[in-house]
């Protein structure tokens, strides 16, 4: 969860030496003015039958930018390994960016990587739609900010998910309008 | 309960109403019918307060209050609703969610107690079952994966747990087959009362044989070109919107 600093550089990673380990990444990075952040993971993998998953939501309000950089590298030792990446942008405005950078490099044949990445912005539509029901327009976005990291949200232990929900709504106020 | 006059209203610029003249009042069921691009789904639009919509003339008062001053939120606080023609999908967020959200969100600004969570799950589940809608549905993420049918009978549980004044539904017979027809026309007659008013804008007779209106009007390029009883409508679909505008 990064709502971060004026510039962020961030990538906190996982190196998979053991065979058959796990390396999980799960990040909500939220930028709002003129915030910029460069954000992401690193699996190395170098044990048999590894696997990693990396679930990356960035936010961009304001205009700021947020970027994505992840690294997946597959060492020859690595049989079978397998990596699968989810990458998500969700723009508010239209002065801000949001930018993916996946790394991959695989040196053995027999790995298995994903990267699925989408941009989108918050419609319009589903704006004037949680407004018609009663909501302002600022629980309106924070309504659908959050349902957009509910992946990411739903991992955290609930005291701490709540806290991110508020956090979220702060760190969006005054986006809108 | 709603009184509109004079409206002239439009959006980028181009002028869709053109000085719209309607009263309703608590207990009355009117229809709107009119042919594409006559201004139907701009005055619910207008009426519910969607940006992008500029009025340029006229006012609206909704029980005795200045409705065009208001936020959109606001509007869904005194009580007006609009049910939508294309529902819209949020993903992540739960139907159920997003009802008890908007629905607190209303008390709160009307100065009411929250609902409890039971109370809240008892009104969604009465609702469901009422509208035919299995419950397990509204814990999916809002309006994801469901069909027409399924759309619009979620726009009428949410019209039931809210409990509006003022419902204006755009278009909720489109997409509906037979069966789904009957089930949201129920629905909608079950919130006939005498503190409540609707106002259904509709293309076809269909739904009107369901749903029997006091007041018919014929929209026709942005003004009502004529006003009748539930006869009108039928007058209209044996001779089309064609002569309805030669006559006006």
């Amino acid at each position: 969860m990064e709502t971060g600093s004026a510039i962020t550089w961030k990538y906190p990673s996982c190196v998979l030496s053991g065979d058959d380990s796990v390396g999980e990444f799960y990040s909500v990075a939220v930028t709002n003015n003129r915030q910029q952040a460069d954000t992401g993971t690193k699996m190395i993998h170098l044990g048999k039958n590894t696997r990693s998953t990396i679930v990356s939501k960035g936010i961009s309000a304001g205009r700021s930018q947020g970027t994505y950089r992840g690294l997946v590298r597959v060492a020859a030792s690595a049989e079978g390994a397998r990596n699968h990446t989810q990458c998500d942008s969700l723009l508010l405005g239209h002065e801000c960016g949001a930018h993916t950078v996946p790394y991959i490099e695989v040196r053995n044949p027999s790995a298995t990587i994903e990267h699925e990445a989408t941009t989108s912005k918050i419609s319009e539509d589903q704006l004037f739609y949680a407004q018609s029901r009663g909501l302002d327009a600022e629980a309106a976005v924070a309504l659908i900010v959050n349902g957009f990291c509910k992946e990411v949200l739903q991992q955290l232990p609930m005291e701490f998910a709540v806290e991110a929900q508020k956090l979220l709504g702060i760190s969006l106020e005054g986006s809108v309008g | 309960m709603l009184k509109i006059e004079n409206l002239t209203a439009g959006i980028e610029g181009k002028t869709i109403l053109k000085g719209l003249n309607l009263t309703v009042n608590a207990g009355e069921v009117h229809a709107i019918m009119g042919p594409n691009g006559a201004g139907k789904s701009t005055l619910s639009y207008v009426l519910a307060g969607r940006a992008g919509y500029e009025v340029t003339g006229g006012s609206v008062s909704f029980q005795g209050k200045d409705l065009l001053a208001m936020a959109p939120h606001e509007r869904a606080a005194a009580g007006v609703f609009l049910g939508l023609q294309y529902p819209v999908e949020i993903p992540g967020v739960s139907n159920l969610m997003f009802l008890r959200t908007a629905l607190n969100a209303q008390r709160t600004l009307r100065g009411e107690k929250e609902a409890s969570g039971a109370e809240f799950m008892k009104l969604a589940k009465a609702a469901a079952e009422a509208l035919g809608l299995p419950f397990e549905m509204l814990k999916r993420s809002v309006n994801q994966g469901f069909s027409g049918g399924e759309k619009k009978r979620n726009e009428m549980v949410q019209m039931a747990v809210l409990e509006p004044h003022l419902c204006v539904l755009d278009e909720t017979d489109s997409g509906l087959d037979i069966d789904a027809l009957r089930v949201v026309s129920e629905g909608i007659n079950r919130m006939r009362s005498q503190e409540r008013a609707t106002l259904l804008i509709t293309h076809y007779q269909r739904l009107l044989d369901y749903v029997v209106p006091d007041f018919v009007h014929v929209l026709i390029d942005g003004r009502i070109v004529r006003t009748g009883g539930a006869e009108l409508a039928r007058e209209l679909e044996a001779d089309g919107y064609a002569g309805m505008a030669e006559a006006a």
